[in-house]
């Protein structure tokens, strides 16, 4: 509420004095003509100069602002009024109330515009008082299907039906609920429609329907103008500069009081930066399909920079299912995105290196990048809905993804799509590869996506909570298939989740990550069993189990990225912490065969 | 407390000349006493949330009644309902969607005070404060707006909204499922201890077995918009009984799969609620399923652990 559009408001301020004040301003009168000098240029007298009666154009700008404005101004207002109040009612409503109120506006949109404000303007006769109510009715169509639009988007939300719940009445739900919800979109359109009408009311006048002469109005002042184009070319720009700025800064108003009134703070992505260029210093390991070293990310932020990834180093073996365990905000799905070079544009890496079978994939460009992925690294996402596309045959899909990066003939490419489809367990596979993805159900759009990702042969498959959305029976499938498909093509599964039962079932190691650090490595069993991490072991009693006893949540929140805490960022949240826990951040420690912890306090 | 009998709801779907019944609900038959919880699960599309939506009045039955200490609500005149809506009340899922992003959390909380006309204005703030302590938030935080909370944050505005009218019976749709494991332990011991503290009765929506094993007092299991099996959440937990609920608890990952039962992994997907089996909704996945499963819906049957199959 505090980042009010100063320089929009000032300006359209100025604008509004100026027509307000006209009278006062000792101006010399707008329609006194001086007919010996018209059309002369601009001069001392006459800054603009003068028009084809030798009137002053400047005063005339000035008073053509204040009916110009006047109009559109209470033109845009009525309808906004009458428009908004007509939407949310037809569609908070609905029923009776949506077909007055919306089928109505829908008659009246069959209308062209201009031909509507015409016939109304004739039937009326010309002049200001008219124009108002006529301007009114060419833009409230456009107000209702906005609100309407608005309307029916926020109505099916929680917070309204929550309102409900309470007890409370439509009236109330409308006007305290749904109405600041749907402002943003009201204000462009009011915008959009005192601009328009300011022009529509140029054109008006400039027929000779609008502001009758000798009263000055910028429509008329341009249409006037036109007939002297060839002598005074000028006397042409002056009203068409005026009517572009009011335009311009009515805009840049409505926008920054769209902008203003959303409690919700507004961040400008930094453009993304090159990767800096460090030498990785670091030779891969032999054996491991991915090798992450010390990879450390960056945001731009408008407080400065944070790091959602610090320092992370993992390794994933053929036939090996890596787990990075965490609640959000840990940094697990930034490492895998940073990973698959898939960051958004206001992050970038700082540091460290990703083998993929030797190749760095932090310092591949783009183009190489691309090539790679869903061919030696695959991935699946949570949502297999939104990962697929709508429009196309769910086999059609799978050839696609195969010659992407294959050169298979279309035939040969369907024939393996179908041998997938079959390979992750979707029933009758030769007739559902004619599919949409939307006759599938989540469970099978998600075998769906396995198959994509397992199309090529991949060495290095991420799966990032590719469970979360099923259930629970579902997921129980899609496990065994992802573990079987493991076994049998000794694939490298990093998979990301934030559910601790889901690792024990599938993860062969488990990296635990907190607040953008692994805060612990090992193997799960191990891990799970006698964990060497606080965080770990408080992650562990919060989960419920069926059997052993209520879970135990852990005290405080993770802090956030732009306020971690000195030292051990668990240390304020861990009942073990003592003083030197916050004088150095730990490091990651050995602590056991194949495990690592980051805790000073380990073994004490 | 409250009580429904025989409840079903149905929404018509299709067009104009395809118009059928998708039966959401079918004959549910449950009872919540004043302190306890029933826990419902079930997967998507089991109709669990209709269930809850049908319980508050949000949604009209179709068939069957819900009965609030004896009064029907369907049968409830506005001004009763006014009341009624007052002392039933749900928590609400997704912490992100339930709030209003344009008005301060103080104000929302306090919409039960405005409507019900419940405490004078000069004592709202202290109401709301008091509100805000009581789910363990500073009272400073009324002015904030929803996007300055975590999301663990926000389900604990979501409930001091719900409680801000003093309800007496509570539903809570899946109030953790969004939330991250460590948060949801500290909402679910919120929850058991508002609970006990205001003798709230409860209908703990979820799918997620083992929360429901440590909130709820009894447990019913929905499948296809019908009560599978019914029972002391020991009971059902220790010794299901019907091969539905057998394969689901069996299905659910545990931090311990080396001590886990052993797996009755369901083959397929559920069929469409639209399109229902004949019979016994279960049987096209059921392993133990036989010819006559396919002409009888078996009834709800025992005494306090129920189960609808005719197999066991």
């Amino acid at each position: 509420m505090t980042r009010l559009p100063w320089p929009a408001l000032a300006a359209t301020a100025l604008i509004a004095v100026l027509a307000i004040l006209a009278p006062w301003l000792g101006l010399p009168n707008p329609v006194t003509m001086d007919v010996p000098h018209r059309l002369a240029g601009p001069s001392a007298a006459h800054w603009l100069g003068q028009d084809e009666f030798g009137r002053d154009v400047l005063t005339r700008l000035i008073w053509g602002a204040r009916v110009s404005l006047s109009v559109a101004v209470s033109a845009a207002a009525l309808a906004c009024l009458i428009g908004t109040a007509l939407g949310i009612t037809g569609g908070y409503l609905r029923g009776i109330a949506e077909i007055l109120t919306l089928r109505s506006i829908d008659v009246l949109l069959c209308f062209p515009p201009l031909l509507l404000a015409l016939l109304v303007v004739t039937l009326l006769g010309p002049g200001a008082t008219t124009l108002i109510p006529v301007l009114a009715l060419v833009y409230l169509p456009g107000f209702t299907r906005v609100a309407y639009a608005g309307v029916l988007t926020a109505r099916s939300q929680d917070y309204v039906e929550a309102m409900r719940v309470l007890g409370a009445g439509s009236g109330r739900i409308m006007l305290r609920t749904i109405l600041p919800n749907i402002g943003g979109p009201v204000l462009v359109q009011f915008s959009l429609a005192m601009a328009a009408a300011v022009v529509l009311e140029s054109g008006l006048s400039f027929l000779g329907l609008g502001v009758v002469p000798p009263a000055p109005s910028w429509g008329l002042m341009i249409g006037a103008a036109r007939a002297t184009m060839a002598q005074a070319p000028l006397l042409l720009l002056w009203p068409c500069l005026a009517l572009t700025l009011t335009v311009l800064v009515m805009n840049a108003l409505c926008d920054g009081l769209r902008d203003a009134v959303d409690p919700h703070p507004t961040y400008r992505p930094a453009a993304r930066r090159l990767l800096d260029a460090i030498a990785p210093g670091l030779l891969p390991t032999p054996k491991a399909v991915l090798d992450l070293a010390h990879l450390t990310v960056e945001i731009d932020t408008p407080a400065g920079p944070i790091h959602p990834v610090r320092d992370v180093s993992l390794q994933v073996f053929p036939g090996e299912t890596l787990a990075i365990v965490g609640e959000s905000g840990s940094g697990k799905s930034v490492t895998s995105l940073a990973i698959t070079g898939l960051l958004p544009g206001a992050a970038h890496v700082t540091e460290g290196a990703a083998f993929l079978d030797g190749t760095d994939l932090l310092r591949l460009p783009e183009e190489s990048l691309r090539k790679l992925r869903g061919d030696k690294i695959a991935m699946v996402f949570q949502d297999p809905g939104s990962s697929l596309n709508p429009v196309h045959r769910i086999g059609a899909q799978i050839a696609e993804a195969i010659r992407a990066h294959r050169p298979l003939s279309d035939k040969a490419a369907r024939a393996e799509a179908i041998a997938l489809l079959r390979r992750v367990g979707l029933p009758d596979p030769d007739s559902r590869a004619r599919a949409y993805p939307h006759e599938l159900s989540g469970g099978q759009r998600q075998r769906v996506m396995i198959a994509i990702a397992i199309a090529n042969h991949p060495s290095l498959l991420i799966a990032d909570e590719p469970t979360t959305a099923l259930d629970v029976t579902i997921q129980a499938q899609i496990l065994e298939l992802l573990s079987d498909l493991k076994r049998e093509r000794g694939l490298a599964l990093l998979f990301i989740t934030h559910a601790l039962p889901v690792v024990a079932e599938i993860a062969d190691r488990v990296a635990v990550m907190y607040a953008g650090e692994i805060v612990e490595t090992g193997p799960t069993a191990e891990v799970f069993l006698a964990p060497h991490h606080p965080y770990t072991a408080a992650l562990l009693r919060s989960a419920p189990d069926e059997e052993g006893p209520p879970p135990v949540g852990i005290p405080g929140i993770v802090p956030p990225p732009t306020a971690l805490p000195p030292g051990c960022t668990f240390a304020p949240r861990c009942p073990r912490a003592i003083p030197e826990c916050t004088a150095a951040p730990p490091a990651l420690r050995s602590a056991g065969a194949g495990r690592l912890t980051r805790c000073i306090r380990w073994n004490a | 407390m409250i009580t429904t009998e025989h409840l079903g709801k149905s929404f018509p779907i299709g067009g104009l000349f395809n118009r059928h019944a998708l039966h959401a609900v079918r004959d549910v038959s449950i009872t919540v006493g004043r302190g306890e919880t029933l826990g419902l699960v079930g997967e998507s599309g089991s109709g669990k949330s209709t269930v809850g939506r049908l319980m508050l009045g949000l949604l009209p039955a179709t068939t069957g009644r819900v009965l609030f200490e004896g009064q029907d609500l369907a049968a409830a005149r506005p001004a009763q309902m006014r009341t009624l809506r007052r002392r039933l009340q749900l928590v609400f899922q997704d912490p992100y969607a339930s709030l209003d992003p344009r008005r301060t959390i103080g104000a929302q909380i306090a919409d039960a005070l405005v409507i019900h006309k419940l405490v004078s204005p000069s004592f709202r703030p202290a109401r709301v404060a008091a509100l805000l302590d009581q789910v363990g938030l500073a009272p400073d935080h009324a002015a904030r707006y929803p996007h300055q909370f975590s999301g663990g944050q926000r389900q604990r505005i979501g409930i001091a909204r719900a409680l801000a009218s003093g309800p007496d019976f509570l539903v809570a749709d899946e109030p953790v499922s969004a939330l991250d494991v460590s948060v949801q332990a500290q909402v679910l011991a919120l929850l058991a201890g508002l609970r006990a503290e205001l003798g709230l009765a409860m209908l703990f929506i979820s799918h997620d077995l083992p929360v429901v094993r440590h909130l709820a007092d009894r447990v019913a299991v929905m499948y296809l918009g019908r009560i599978m099996e019914e029972g002391p959440v020991k009971a059902v937990f220790a010794t299901p009984r019907h091969p539905y609920t057998q394969a689901l608890l069996s299905a659910a990952p545990s931090l311990h799969p080396e001590r886990r039962r052993a797996r009755t992994l369901l083959q397929g997907d559920p069929p469409s609620p639209a399109n229902p089996p004949s019979g016994c909704v279960f049987r096209t996945r059921c392993p133990i399923a036989a010819p006559a499963c396919a002409s009888t819906i078996p009834a709800l049957a025992g005494l306090t652990h129920r189960v609808a199959c005719i197999r066991v």
